[in-house]
């Protein structure tokens, strides 16, 4: 079978090996990245993706078409099995990196950082080579190391055929390092996004946690933080208690949509609703469930009262009202005629008609 | 009170006609367990004919929330009356439920 790639008999004999070896590396695909996986998994390390696979016997052929003397046999190639390790951030790549370390034994001599190895005024391929070794298998791999833009960068170069830097034509070059280039950038970019909206939220954190909510903006991360606080538990106790009911939690991120559209900008606008408005919104509450059995809520109630007293309030009107309803629950004509009810109910509640 | 209940491709749907008051709902938690044995699908409760719904009523549409959230699936309520609607508003229900 060798006959047909030409071989030397040296080079045809590792090739022997190779094919009566194929199991060994069928388990090792079958049994390292899922090492890896259970790692990552564990440490809550997240990656784009993990790849592995087990060099095609032509292509092995080629190589030691090639340079088949330079081995002493298939120990000595490294690469027959691979993994590849994608990950969506440069920071993440040393992070994969340490855990690639604790879990297999590291050749370092024959290991690359290739991030390390490009001249100050060069462009190109980045990427984190470890050969290693892992327990119970006598072959070294390889594993790759890269960001998902690096992965794009090698695949698309890859893909034009050319093997080495010396074949390439000079414009191609030019432009696939460019390109190399701003990749690098825009990795480091996101990056620094990442940190920034780390950054962000742990100072929201801080500043919800020591009541400085006026300084908070609302948005998706700081209104959660706020959440946390179960700032809406009292009023629902309170309107549970009028009969003796029971409170289903829900998720009441939904109403973030309802505050911002009603114009709130600072988590100190919404305790100033709780401060101004919880009387109304028990009272809207007492009105609507004090004569019926009904003696379950759900946690909604709450800011879903509140919303409505502030609206009301501020004379929002039929429109004003349906448009919370249509945030919360989809448009929908029956919203309307909720709010139809509820502007008609509230001509007997006692908030109404108070002076403010 | 009566539930009709239906079956098509992935979809099971309970139609709930009458009054599920307290005394009623004993006898509608056993005659929905179709929808309870196929809570990894989509369960459709239709209120269109529903003219009532007490506490135990609201409970019995709770269990097959939890049901179906425990098993992938997931429950529609639809053709709310603007009385049964008002219920599920006042209760916070409308929350809990992918109304239609």
């Amino acid at each position: 079978m060798a006959d047909k790639y030409k071989l030397d008999p040296h080079s045809a004999a590792i090739l022997e090996e190779y094919r009566q070896q194929r199991p060994v590396f069928e388990k090792m695909q079958e049994t390292l990245p899922a090492q890896v996986r259970a790692l990552f998994e564990e440490a809550g390390i997240v990656v784009a993706s993990i790849e592995s696979r087990i060099k095609e016997e032509a292509s092995l052929a080629g190589k030691l078409e090639l340079k088949g003397a330079k081995y002493a046999s298939l120990e000595d190639i490294t690469d027959v099995f691979g993994m590849r390790i994608i990950t969506f951030y440069t920071d993440d790549v040393d992070k994969v990196a340490s855990g690639v370390e604790r879990l297999f034994e590291v050749d370092w001599e024959n290991s690359v950082d290739k991030r390390k190895l490009l001249e100050v005024d060069s462009f190109g391929y980045l990427s984190l080579h470890y050969i290693c070794r892992a327990p119970d298998f006598p072959y070294r791999f390889e594993v790759q190391m890269r960001t998902i833009l690096q992965h794009a960068w090698a695949n698309m170069n890859h893909d034009t055929g050319y093997k080495t830097g010396v074949e390439v034509p000079v414009e191609y070059l030019r432009n696939m390092n460019r390109l190399a280039g701003m990749l690098e950038l825009v990795d480091e970019q996101f990056s620094r996004i990442r940190t920034e909206i780390n950054d962000y939220r742990r100072q929201v954190q801080s500043l919800v946690a020591s009541g400085r909510l006026e300084e908070v903006p609302l948005d998706g991360d700081s209104y959660r933080s706020f959440l946390n606080l179960a700032p809406f538990d009292t009023l629902n106790r309170r309107i549970a208690s009028v009969n003796q009911a029971e409170i289903q939690e829900v998720s009441l991120m939904p109403f973030l949509a309802v505050f911002k559209g009603i114009g709130f900008k600072t988590l100190g606008d919404l305790a100033d609703l709780i401060r101004d408005y919880s009387d109304a919104a028990y009272q809207i509450a007492c009105y609507q469930i004090a004569l019926t059995d009904l003696d379950i809520l759900a946690s909604s109630v709450a800011p879903q009262n509140l919303c409505l007293a502030y609206l009301l309030k501020q004379g929002a009107g039929r429109a004003g009202i349906r448009q919370m309803l249509d945030t919360l629950h989809g448009a929908s004509e029956s919203n309307d005629v909720m709010a139809g009810i509820i502007l008609e109910q509230a001509k007997d509640f006692s908030f109404m008609h108070a002076k403010s | 009170m009566e539930v009709h209940i239906t079956e098509s491709e992935g979809t099971m749907t309970a139609r709930l006609v009458g009054r599920l008051d307290t005394p009623a709902s004993s006898e509608v938690i056993r005659e929905v367990q179709p929808l309870l044995d196929h809570a990894g699908e989509t369960l459709v409760l239709d209120c269109s004919d529903l003219t009532y719904i007490s506490s135990s009523g609201l409970r019995i549409f709770l269990t097959l929330r939890k049901a179906a959230a425990a098993a992938g699936g997931h429950v529609v309520v639809e053709g709310l009356s603007s009385e049964i609607r008002q219920v599920f508003m006042m209760t916070g229900f409308l929350q809990l439920f992918e109304i239609r």
